[in-house]
Formats: C-alpha cells, structure tokens, sequence
C-alpha cells in the first residue's frame, strides 16, 4: 500500500474536482482496500462518496425504480418492495460475499469493482490487464477464466448486480465531465468487450449517481454456481427476465456473468423466446444460440454445461 | 501405576471451556494482541523470483527510511533462493507503512534461473534442478513382503487406480509470528507456537545464547496444526531484530505470507494395484507414489521439512506387498508436519481403491472392511455406525439414485497413536484454599486448560471452575510440543500425578483425613501462610496410544452443475479417557471440517509460468464456511481402562475418503483427485470437451 491522501466529497462535482488525474473514488470500498493492499491501485487521493448527499435513495416507480449507486448491497436485499418487484435482484444481491461485506458494498461500487482474475490480482504479477503485453491465464490457471472475450485478456466480469439488471434491462446515470448520460447496462461495460486493460466502460471521473429498473417485467431470477455454499464468486451466473402475457413470452432476457469480460448475452437467443410458451426444447435451442461462441481454454470447459443448467433452470423458473 | 479413579465426578463430563468468556470477549491477549511498550513492528523482504541468484542486498536507503530502526539480512553474502517467497531481509519500524515503504527501498540484485513448480514437471529428467546437487525426483524407497507377482497372477480380481492428492495449507486463524523484547542478554519472546520449549531451543541455538536465558510465553494462540512448532525463519529475525533495534519488536506474517513460507501438506500421485480373491480377502498390493514437499523434497533436502511418504497399505493387513515411494523437489514453500502427517493421502489412496474393489466385486463397502480390518475396535466402530448412520437404507448400487441430483454414502476408516509422556506439572494449594496448576505445555485452542482444570478438579473434589489452570511459559514445569495428537495424554497425568501428591501432603500437614469439597477451605486454611507447592510428573497407567476411527458420509452431487453438497458425517470414534467432553467432540468436529475442506475445497494453486502461489488469501484458496458444514454425528466409543489418548488427528483422516467414496457411490463414477470440484465432475461425467491447445 502507497501513502495517499483522503477527502470526503460534498457534491458530485466536487468529488470529480477532488478525483483530479491520479486519484481514485470509495464507496464501500471492498474492492479498492484488495486493490491497494496489493499496490495494484496506487492512488494520489482516495474520496470517499459517502459523504455525498443524496446516493443512497431507493425510489419506487410505476414505470421504474431508481436506486441511488450508495444504496448497499444489504439494503437492495433486505428491501420488500425490492424484493417483489425484482425477484431476481433481490437472490443476486443475497449471493453476494457475506453479510458483513454486503453492510457496506454498494450498488455502485458492485457494478464497477475490478477483475478478480488471480493473475490480475497477484502483486508481483504483470499482465495484460495491467498494461502488460502478456495473458497468463490463456496458457495457465483458467479455471475461473472467460469463455467468450473480444481481446486477449480473458478475466470475466464478476459482479453479480451486473447481470440481474442485464436482464432487466436496466440504465445507469452517470456523471460524465459534468453532465448527466445515461448508459445501457450494455455500454457499461462494453469498452471492456475490446479493451484488455478495461473493468468497464468508465472513465477514471465519471460518477455512477443511479440505476433506473423498468417494471416491465412479470417474473425475474438470479441463479449461480460457486464451489462454496457461500462467500463466494460465481463460476458461472445466470440472470432470466421475461414478460409474459396471455400465456406466451412477449420479451425475454438470459444473461449469463463470470463468462466474459461483461455481462454476456445473445440478442439472437432472446428472439428465441419471443412469443413462444416454454418447453425444456425451447430451453436447449437458447442455450445452443447463447453458447455457440463459447472458446473455453484447458481448464474452463466445465462453464458450458454449467451456464446451460443454470441457463435451463433461470428459465424454467421464470417462464 | 497408578489409575484414574473408578467414580468420576468431572472427568468426562461436560464442562463450558476455561477460557471461554475471556476469548468471546476478546479479553485473551494472542501474540498478535501483545504489545510490550515502545514495540516496533518487523515485516520480511521475500524473493520475487521462484529461483534465483541473489548477489547483492542493498538494505542502506531502507535502513536511513522514515520510522526505520533496524535493517537486516537473512543470510549474509551471496545465496540462492529456491522459491517465490523465500526470506532475503528484514526492517523494523514505528509503523507498519513506515516498514513497508522501507522494504521497497531495498535494492536486490539477483540474477533469475530457471524454475519448476508442478509436481508433473519436476519429474522429468530435463526439469530445472531445484538443488544443484541431485536431481529433484529423489531415489526410490521401497519395501517389499511376501510374493506381490505371484500373489497377484493368482489373485481372483485385480483393481488399478491412480489416486492424487493436492498441497494442502495449514492457514491456521493466528497467523506464524513473534513478540521479541530483550533485557540485556535475556530474551522474552511471545510466540504463536506449538511448543513453548522447543520455540526456545530454537531460538537460543540460532541466537548462540544460553536456553536459560530466553523465556517463551503462548499464553494463547490461534491454532498450529504442526506447522509451529520451531521459531521459524520468522522468529530468528524478530529477534535479531529486537537486538538491533535495542527495542522490542512484533513480527506476525500476513496471510499472503503463510501461504508461502511456513509449510503445507505434501501432494501425493498414488498409483495403486489391489489384488483379492472373490470372496473379498486382500491377497496382494502395490503402490508406486510420488509427492511434493516442496523444496524440503528431492534427494538433496537440505534441512528441507521431510518427505512426501505415506503409510502403506495404511490400516489393511495384506500379505504381499510392495511400496515404492519418491519425493520430487520443486520450487515451492516446504512442507510441514500438518495434523495425521502422511495418513490422509495414505487414507484416499487405499480406501478409494477399496471400494472399486467392492463394486467389482459386488460386495457391500462396511462388508469388504470388516472382512480386511484387523483392528478390533473399528470392526465394533464399523457394526455401531453402521446402525446410527443407517447405512444398509442408504447404501444402493453405484450411481442409481433417481434424478439430476444423485445421493451417495461412503465410509473409511483411520488410525493413530496419540499417546502420552515427558510431562511435568506443579500443583499449588494457596491457604485462601485457591488452586493454581502450572505446566510448560500450550493450549493450541483445543482446551488444555480445560482439560489441566478438571483433572485437578476431580483429585481435590472441587469444580473445575475454582482451578487456575496456567500454560504457556518456558517459565513452568517443562512439557514437549503439542504434537501428535499428545498434549491431552501427556498433562492430564502429569497434573494428576501433581494433585494426587498435593492432596496426600495438604493431608500430612492439616493432619486431616478429608480434605477434599466441604472440607477443602477449612483444611487450606491450615496451611497458615505457606502454600503448599507440589511437582508431579506424566506416569505410566494414565495414558496410552493406538486409537481407531471410522467415518460414514453422505452426499448429493449436482450432476448438471457438478456441485457436491455434504449432508451428513456420522463419526464413531475411539479416543479412550474422555476427559473433556466438550472439548472432545469439539476437536472431531474441527477434524471433520478439516476433512471436508481437504475432500472439496482446499487447494494451493502454483502458476508455472510465474512460479507464484495463484492463490494467497482465503477468497481463493477456499476453506469450508458454515454454509457448508453438514450434520455431524459424534460417537465416541468410550475406553476409560485405556487412560487418555488424543483424539485432534485421527478423526479428520478418512473424512475425505468417505466423502470420495460417496461421490462415487452417488455418481456411478469417481473423481480420484481431490478436491473434488464441479469441473472435475462434470469431466468425469463426460460433460466437459476436452480442449485441444
């Protein structure tokens, strides 16, 4: 760990004053206390956006709801109405680490946490993702690794909030050099897509504020395969949303986490679902869409039958 | 010889641990909690290279560095360093950044070599040689009895099976480390260890000073699991250290740094040829293994921490046998002793072919056993587990529970010694009618001080409560490391010894025939203003060695997602006196734990092409949480004619094995690595493309 400076920001703006070019933002700070103490992230300042008024509000809507990036992980869980809205949100949120993290993870710090890839993380190993001409987990220790990726790099997206609001098709406000944009959940992480040294498709100012959730849909799930029973990452994850109506899916989403370096889906094999009633036919024809591209490397092979099980299951659920 | 009284009153009962209230308050001062005053911290510079060449350690920018008070090398002059991790020098500093920010001002010239980390690399004759000497596959040690060929050509079935078992690490909850504060020429250390004397042999060999000049104090520490029971690299350079600094100095390692340096269990490839008749009698059997200690294997282990050898053919009597062992040094972080050393790799091995044996045979597991266990006691353990668990209801044919979710049972059975001796302690009878007992073990939290309580408890007829029990100091009668399972053997009659002595002089002087409960206080009080001091000593009677376990286990395994899921391990367990019950069936449940974190979870990852522990922290080097904690059932087969015998290794051995065998069971086929994760499953299930590089 590097000797840094600390500030409480008082306004989003001010945060981004304080953030200056070598600084970074904490939330919870889960992800960013690892980070340091491995001196991955060497920052000039840490401020802290706690202190800001305001980005802690879950705000129920009839077209959406809207929660403010501070909200905790705890609070996503433990919320009724939340919970009933979004099924799937609320067993995602539950997942994640323990108790005591999910007290003080965020929403926003959820959804722009860093690789846990172990080479990413190793203190005295430099990769790719850290500015590296190097992978070493495509000829190494993939276990845990991508089976679909657009660059080189292959540490998968991990965040579990990420692929529920995937699946519901949810946007992110965030502050960008002073203005308000709003991003897909898809953009969110799209720069990462092509971008090996890339967590998401932030910039080092930008501001998640909030998230904003449609209530289009009828039914959501949120299902993950881990080695452990808790406390730990998702070797695969699969979110499900669909809004059905007179007995047939008019709108389907199936997202899968812990496979790419963003929340992976298939446009194609939504379509698939799409005004039909379910069957465990249609179930596999979706998993064969969604899994076609898979590349898995020599010890990665198991998320195929994995994400299709959970893929099946999701959907089974919620259809 | 004397004998455990025929009534008890406390012994075997179950008492709240002695030092309960002071641990869940946080009242128990660990060594990591000691903080003598003015003390500086102590944090380690360790090679970044696998193997290298270090010509030159430049400690001069570090030693001027903010807050620095001492700056030292490890080893002086020109060294090799034969794995990621090894120590190269060492800073001490107000703080912990200031010794941070110090130890990256150190400059190192090293010229790298080439390395080798996986035990299946380190075997080929053109592998990089860990110690320049010999080559890293070390000569074979082979033991030989009866005609194996000709026992194996006349055999009715021969099974075969290669068996594999991974680098375990201890990751005790207390980190390895030391409080050092010298007075003069005389050393006080507090040390999270196993054994409070031997830290102090160690220490004074290596510091050159007199063994009476050092004090060690493990008032209370946070579990050792064998690999704590010298000062360590660690403890030498706190001392060193505390010298130069001419202040005292703590040093505990991080968790990143336990997963480097400071031991693990030896990996083992076990190939395994079993040869029986059609009724199921073992005839014949062969064993071909090889392991990693890490850089204590190889033939040229240089003070390296033993070998990668098993017992074999573990608890089964066969009359043809042939053993061959090899140890194969790579660049890794050495082994160490870790709770049963040697007997669970020796358990998956043949119980994992034994039941490929029964159902080739078509032969009930708990059958085959009982028909090639010579041991008595588990032939009793086996018929009473079978009836708790409920074996003959669960057990079906292999892999043909309905379902994707399948259930299977498995059973193994364990031995061990754990007997008792070179113990003294000292019993004092204050006039106030208080009691304190002394003795020079530690307790490694499993509950000596429990067990020290209610001995003497039961001698002068009081509750366990009105004992002091104090442990922990080189400055107390002596006792050796606890270790093989015989801390409980060797001071439970050692303190006996003590009151029983105690109380037939607090009858001598009192001049009263009854001195114990009611009449206790009153007779004390007798004594006028001397306390009554006592020594006593381990003896012959009290204590003895030999126990057997067996384990059943019942699991479900996912066969889509490849996830295995414990539901329940009944444990029926031999362990003699019982002497503590609490504490007892609290050390099966930890040993069963154990076994289920080494059975699915526990595996310390090496890169081979950094040479780095992958996994250094406990996010993914994976240790069993609640959730993941089953039924466990605890049958401890009481023996009180035996005397006490420790119980802490035997019972975590053959969890992983009967875990393994219900896997098998559940699945029809069987995962014969371990840990047994989803992507080994849903690879044995067929389910997983091989993918061509």
């Amino acid at each position: 760990m590097n000797r840094f400076r600390y500030a409480n920001a008082t306004s989003t703006e001010s945060a981004r004053e304080l953030v200056g070019a070598n600084g970074v933002y904490l939330a919870g700070g889960n992800d960013l206390l690892g980070l340091l103490k491995e001196s991955i992230a060497e920052p000039g300042i840490l401020v802290n956006l706690r202190s800001v008024p305001g980005l802690d509000q879950i705000e129920p809507g009839d077209a959406k709801w809207g929660l403010g990036a501070g909200v905790t992980v705890a609070q996503i869980e433990d919320h009724p109405g939340l919970r009933q809205a979004f099924p799937g949100l609320h067993e995602a949120a539950a997942e994640i680490a323990s108790r005591q993290i999910r007290n003080v993870a965020t929403l926003g710090g959820n959804l722009a946490q860093h690789s846990r890839c172990w080479y990413y993380r190793h203190r005295d190993i430099y990769c790719l993702k850290k500015g590296g001409d190097t992978c070493h987990a495509r000829d190494g220790e993939n276990k845990f690794h991508s089976i679909f990726s657009g660059n080189p790099c292959i540490s998968p997206m991990v965040s579990s909030l990420a692929v529920i609001l995937t699946a519901l098709d949810a946007t992110v406000v965030v502050q960008r050099e002073g203005e308000t944009v709003t991003l897909t959940m898809t953009d969110l992480y799209q720069r990462a897509w092509d971008n090996p040294t890339l967590h998401h498709s932030l910039d080092r100012s930008d501001i998640i504020l909030r998230v904003e959730i449609p209530t289009r849909w009828s039914r959501s799930t949120y299902l993950q395969v881990a080695e452990k029973a808790a406390f730990d990452w998702a070797t695969v994850s699969c979110a499900a949303a669909v809004r059905v109506a007179d007995g047939r899916i008019q709108e389907a989403r199936v997202v899968l986490g812990s496979v790419a370096p963003v929340p992976y889906q298939v446009a194609a094999a939504n379509r698939l679902l799409q005004g039909q009633t379910w069957s465990d036919a249609l179930g596999g024809s979706v998993a064969e869409r969604l899994l076609r591209d898979a590349t898995p490397f020599a010890h990665n092979g198991h998320k195929v039958p994995i994400a299709r099980a959970l893929m099946q299951r999701a959907l089974r659920h919620v259809s | 010889m004397p004998t455990w009284p025929e009534k008890r009153s406390v012994l075997g009962r179950r008492v709240r641990r002695a030092d309960g209230p002071l641990k869940v308050t946080g009242a128990a001062k660990y060594t990591s909690d000691v903080q003598p005053a003015g003390c500086l911290y102590g944090m380690i510079l360790r090679s970044k290279w696998p193997a290298a060449r270090v010509t030159e350690i430049d400690l001069s920018e570090a030693a001027r560095s903010p807050g620095i008070k001492a700056a030292i090398l490890v080893r002086d002059g020109e060294r090799r360093v034969r794995y990621y991790g090894e120590e190269l020098a060492a800073v001490a500093g107000t703080t912990k950044q200031a010794c941070l920010d110090a130890l990256r001002k150190i400059a190192v010239r090293a010229q790298r070599l080439p390395f080798v980390v996986k035990e299946t690399d380190g075997i080929k004759p053109d592998a990089p040689r860990v110690w320049e000497e010999a080559p890293n596959l070390s000569k074979p040690q082979v033991t030989e009895r009866g005609q194996v060929e000709q026992a194996f050509a006349e055999a009715d079935v021969v099974v075969e099976g290669t068996y594999s078992t991974q680098i375990e690490i201890h990751h005790c909850l207390e980190s390895h480390g030391n409080a050092a504060v010298w007075n003069g020429d005389e050393l006080t250390v507090w040390s999270s260890t196993q054994g409070v004397f031997s830290v102090r042999e160690g220490l004074a060999g290596n510091l050159g000073v007199d063994q009476s000049k050092v004090r060690v104090i493990s008032e209370f520490m946070g579990g050792g699991f064998g690999s704590k029971f010298g000062p360590g690299v660690e403890g030498a350079i706190v001392a060193r250290l505390a010298k130069e600094a001419n202040a005292p100095v703590k040093l505990m390692l991080s968790r990143f740094e336990e997963s480097l340096a400071v031991g693990n269990r030896p990996s083992s490839i076990q190939k395994v040829r079993l040869g029986a008749t059609r009724a199921g009698k073992l005839v014949a059997y062969e064993l071909d293994s090889y392991g990693t200690a890490g850089v204590g294997s190889g033939a040229a282990t240089e003070g390296g921490g033993g070998g990668a050898e098993f017992p074999a053919p573990y608890i089964y009597a066969i009359p043809n046998t042939r053993v061959q062992h090899r140890g194969v040094a790579l660049n890794a972080g050495a082994a160490r002793a870790f709770r049963a050393p040697g007997h669970p790799q020796a358990s998956f091995g043949i119980e994992s072919i034994l039941d490929e044996l029964a159902v080739k045979l078509g032969l009930d597991p708990v059958e085959l056993r009982l028909l090639n266990d010579p041991s008595e006691i588990r032939q009793r353990e086996y018929r009473l587990g079978r009836d708790r668990f409920g074996w003959r209801e669960k057990y079906r044919s292999p892999g043909s529970s309905p379902g994707p979710v399948k259930v299977g049972v498995g059973c193994a059975g364990a031995t061990w010694g754990g007997g008792g001796g070179g113990t003294r302690a000292q019993a004092q009878i204050n006039p106030d009618g208080s009691v304190e007992i002394r003795c020079g073990t530690q307790d490694l939290g499993t509950g000596t001080r429990t067990v020290m309580a209610m001995v003497a408890a039961e001698v002068f007829g009081l509750p366990p409560e009105a004992i002091r029990a104090r442990l922990g100091d080189t400055a107390y009668p002596p006792s050796g490391g606890s270790g093989g399972s015989t801390t409980a053997a060797s001071v439970s009659p050692a303190v006996y010894d003590a009151c029983e002595k105690a109380l037939t002089e607090l009858k001598q002087r009192t001049g009263l025939e009854d001195v114990r409960g009611e009449n206790w206080k009153p007779a004390c009080r007798k004594l006028g203003l001397e306390p009554l001091v006592v020594s006593g000593q381990w003896q012959k009677g009290l204590s003895s060695s030999g126990v057997g376990g067996v384990q059943f286990a019942e699991v479900e395994v996912d066969i889509e997602t490849g996830l295995v899921r414990v539901r329940k391990i009944t444990c029926v367990q031999d362990c003699g006196l019982i002497v503590s019950r609490l504490t007892c069936e609290s050390q099966v449940n930890g040993g069963i734990i154990m076994g289920i974190g080494y059975a699915l979870y526990e595996d310390r990852v090496m890169d081979a092409g950094t040479g780095v522990v992958l996994n250094p922290n406990l996010e993914t080097y994976k240790l069993p949480g609640i959730a993941d904690i089953p039924e466990i059932d605890v049958v401890l087969v009481d023996m009180p004619e035996r005397g006490v015998i420790g119980i802490g290794e035997p019972v975590t051995i053959p969890t992983a094995s009967a875990i393994a065998n219900a896997v098998a069971n559940a699945l029809g086929v069987r995962i014969s690595s371990l840990p047994i994760t989803p992507d080994k499953v849903l690879a044995a299930l067929g389910q997983v493309k091989e993918v061509t590089a």
